[in-house]
């Protein structure tokens, strides 16, 4: 069955090579805390440049399985592919090596921003590409520019992060994750902390990214920007998938009642 | 070792007395202290900002000595009586401190409001400030309270025969150093355990019947 | 009573050096304990963190004084003689560790779990992140309280007194003894405590209002 919507989405997505392997799979991943299941045996294939929305309610472990992508969360069992590489050998192991590995590839934003308060916006940028990429001072510094300009922020590289709107520190947090210049982003909510005008802001950045072909992750509870932007539209519940497919079938057209469910319940308010 | 334990023991209730003894002063002194501290009139709002300072600015142990032998020239004060006095003075300084966080904690809003309805400035402080201020000011106070207990050992140095003096008399008698000291220690902690304890319980009382 | 407090004055600053030279040493053992202390307190090996906990309490339970008898006067009989300048250092550096452990702990605490998952998730080694993302943001709640807790040492070091170490309060003691102006000599004591004492804390209230502005 997934596979089938596999084979739909990618026409969605406009991806002409598919002979490839997927940019990003995940096998069977589950995830157990303190004996109750969070994640059941999800599997998913995202092909590169894909914009991938997670919609559902909340318990339904749409954050959980996104932090799994990047190791913040250690799935209990399954694979994790990246270009058709195991990222992991041990799934419930990570070696330092191969948490390094993977989220020098993985970029994340969260709902609640977390830049550092300590330094200043362009420190913020460029310290993690020093650091992590070994890039000079002067570098990263001028790629942090770069970045904050695109995302429209270029005049606040100076100021403390506290001194920024909720919607422009997200902004910042979306342009320190891209200096990495990660495969794939993830996306935690990015909007959930945000006024509806500020999240305006983040989303549009967000679409923007998403026309450059990067490859995105989006757990979110924003139903118009799933289906505006979104390639294809997973809906979870209970720890597990429960359809998937483009935006225009899952909100035109749900197959299963509890996403039927869902969306009512969602798009009436 | 057994029998250092009932020797031990004899010094407890002088632990106890100075502890309590020191406390209670310090609760009532801090009072007046306090209000000073706060007052509009500047001559006495300095002069009780500089004992607080200055008091607490000298270690316990130099009171003490201050008292006993100090004075000793133009009065000489029982040992006890000192301890209890040194720690006393101390012990109001800080104390007046938290009253005072107890105090500005109440908004100002109660002040006008209790003054609108007529009531003397006397009448709102011991009616209206006090009984909000007290839940902010008892949980430091407890502790503060432990900290006196363990405080009170330094007494042993002018001769007052508390725990820490018993522990010293055996030791110099002859007896072993490291099992009496010890055992004087287990002796402290079993007063300051459930002291502690009780502060903590008295807090979450108030917290929880102020919060209603 | 001034020309005498100048004539005294030599021998207390004297004291006051031992004093001073107790709580620096103190101080550079205690505090590294503390910061041990309080990594036991969170390590996630119960064994490690129920062990960290009850030396804590002891620690925190026991008089410092009493303490100080242990080290001076019971651990001899274990074979370990200190003279009492090391006996005060070692009792007041336990004293300061179990008491620092809290701030410490609170410190590390301090920093939001969120910095922590985003220093991960860009990659950061576990050194970098200790090294530019938490410690720098634990050390801001840290430095305060570890400063108007270096008075409280200071004060502590009094308690040579007790076992006969030429610090401050003893220096005025052994003056008074020999003056019989025991309270003349001791003022100048307390004011030599409260002037240091003082300095700091205003010192430290300085560096707070103008860190959390």
């Amino acid at each position: 069955m997934i596979d089938n919507q596999q084979n739909r989405t990618q026409g969605a997505a406009g991806t002409t090579d598919a002979q490839k392997a997927p940019q990003l799979q995940l096998k069977d991943i589950h995830k157990e805390f303190n004996g109750n299941t969070v994640l059941s045996d999800i599997s998913l294939d995202v092909n590169a440049g894909e914009v991938v929305a997670f919609i559902g309610p909340s318990g339904a472990g749409k954050s959980t399985l996104l932090r799994c992508v990047n190791y913040l969360e250690t799935p209990s069992s399954g694979d994790l592919l990246i270009d058709g590489k195991p990222t992991v050998k041990i799934a419930s192991k990570p070696t330092r090596n191969e948490l390094m590995n993977l989220r020098r590839q993985v970029g994340m934003v969260f709902q609640s921003f977390n830049l550092f308060p300590h330094i200043s916006v362009l420190r913020n940028v460029a310290l993690p590409q020093e650091r992590v990429l070994g890039r000079s001072r002067k570098e990263a510094e001028e790629r942090a520019m770069e970045l904050l300009t695109r995302v429209g922020l270029g005049d606040k590289a100076d100021a403390r992060p506290s001194k920024c709107s909720g919607g422009q520190q997200q902004r910042i947090a979306i342009a320190r994750a891209l200096a990495l210049d990660p495969e794939i982003m993830l996306f935690d909510e990015p909007t959930s902390a945000l006024d509806p005008e500020l999240g305006g802001e983040v989303l549009a950045v967000m679409q923007e990214l998403a026309a450059t072909g990067m490859t995105m992750l989006v757990v979110t509870h924003e139903m118009s920007f799933a289906r505006r932007v979104s390639d294809r539209t997973v809906f979870m519940a209970d720890g597990r998938i429960v359809e998937q497919g483009a935006p225009e079938q899952v909100f035109g057209a749900p197959r299963e009642a509890r996403t039927k469910k869902f969306l009512e319940a969602v798009l009436e308010r | 070792m057994i029998e250092a334990i009932p020797f031990l023991l004899q010094g407890l209730g002088t632990t106890v007395i100075i502890t309590f003894g020191s406390f209670l002063i310090g609760a009532f002194c801090a009072v007046p202290l306090a209000l000073a501290r706060l007052s509009d009139i500047v001559p006495l709002r300095l002069l009780a900002t500089a004992y607080i300072e200055v008091v607490r600015g000298i270690p316990p142990i130099a009171w003490m000595l201050v008292l006993f032998y100090g004075l000793g020239r133009y009065v000489t004060l029982p040992p006890l009586l000192a301890a209890c006095l040194a720690l006393g003075a101390v012990s109001t300084a800080y104390l007046a401190e938290n009253y005072r966080a107890g105090i500005q904690a109440v908004a100002g809003g109660q002040w006008e409001g209790a003054g609108a309805l007529g009531l003397s400035k006397g009448d709102t402080f011991w009616r209206v400030i006090a009984p909000q201020g007290i839940g902010v000011a008892l949980p430091p106070s407890a502790s503060y309270a432990v900290g006196l207990l363990k405080d009170s050992a330094v007494a042993s140095v002018i001769g007052v025969s508390d725990i820490a003096f018993q522990a010293l008399t055996l030791n110099q008698q002859g007896n072993p150093g490291l099992p009496i000291f010890l055992a004087a220690g287990v002796v402290y902690l079993v007063v300051s355990v459930p002291m502690a304890v009780l502060a903590r319980k008295a807090d979450t009382f108030i917290r929880t019947r102020s919060a209603v | 009573m001034f020309e005498q407090w100048i004539q005294w004055l030599p021998g207390l600053l004297s004291g006051l050096q031992t004093s001073l030279a107790v709580t620096g040493l103190s101080l550079l053992l205690g505090l590294p304990l503390g910061l041990l202390f309080a990594f036991g307190m969170i390590s996630r090996t119960r064994i490690l963190r129920q062990t960290t906990i009850l030396i804590v309490e002891l620690g925190r339970g026991i008089p410092l004084l009493v303490v100080l008898y242990v080290v001076y006067f019971g651990l001899p009989d274990g074979g370990i003689v200190l003279e009492s300048f090391a006996a005060a250092v070692v009792a007041i550096a336990f004293n300061t560790g179990a008491y620092t452990s809290e701030i410490f702990r609170a410190g590390l605490l301090s920093v939001p779990r969120g910095h922590i998952e985003a220093a991960q998730s860009l990659g950061l080694n576990w050194t970098d992140e200790a090294r530019y993302i938490v410690l720098p943001q634990a050390l801001r709640a840290i430095v305060p309280p570890l400063m108007s807790y270096s008075v409280i040492v200071f004060q502590a070091t009094s308690l040579g007194y007790a076992i006969a170490l030429p610090e401050l309060l003893n220096s005025a003691y052994q003056i008074g003894s020999v003056t019989f102006e025991f309270l003349s000599v001791f003022i100048l004591a307390g004011l030599i405590y409260a002037a240091l004492s003082i300095v700091v804390s205003r010192f430290v209230d300085a560096i707070h209002s103008k860190t959390s502005h």
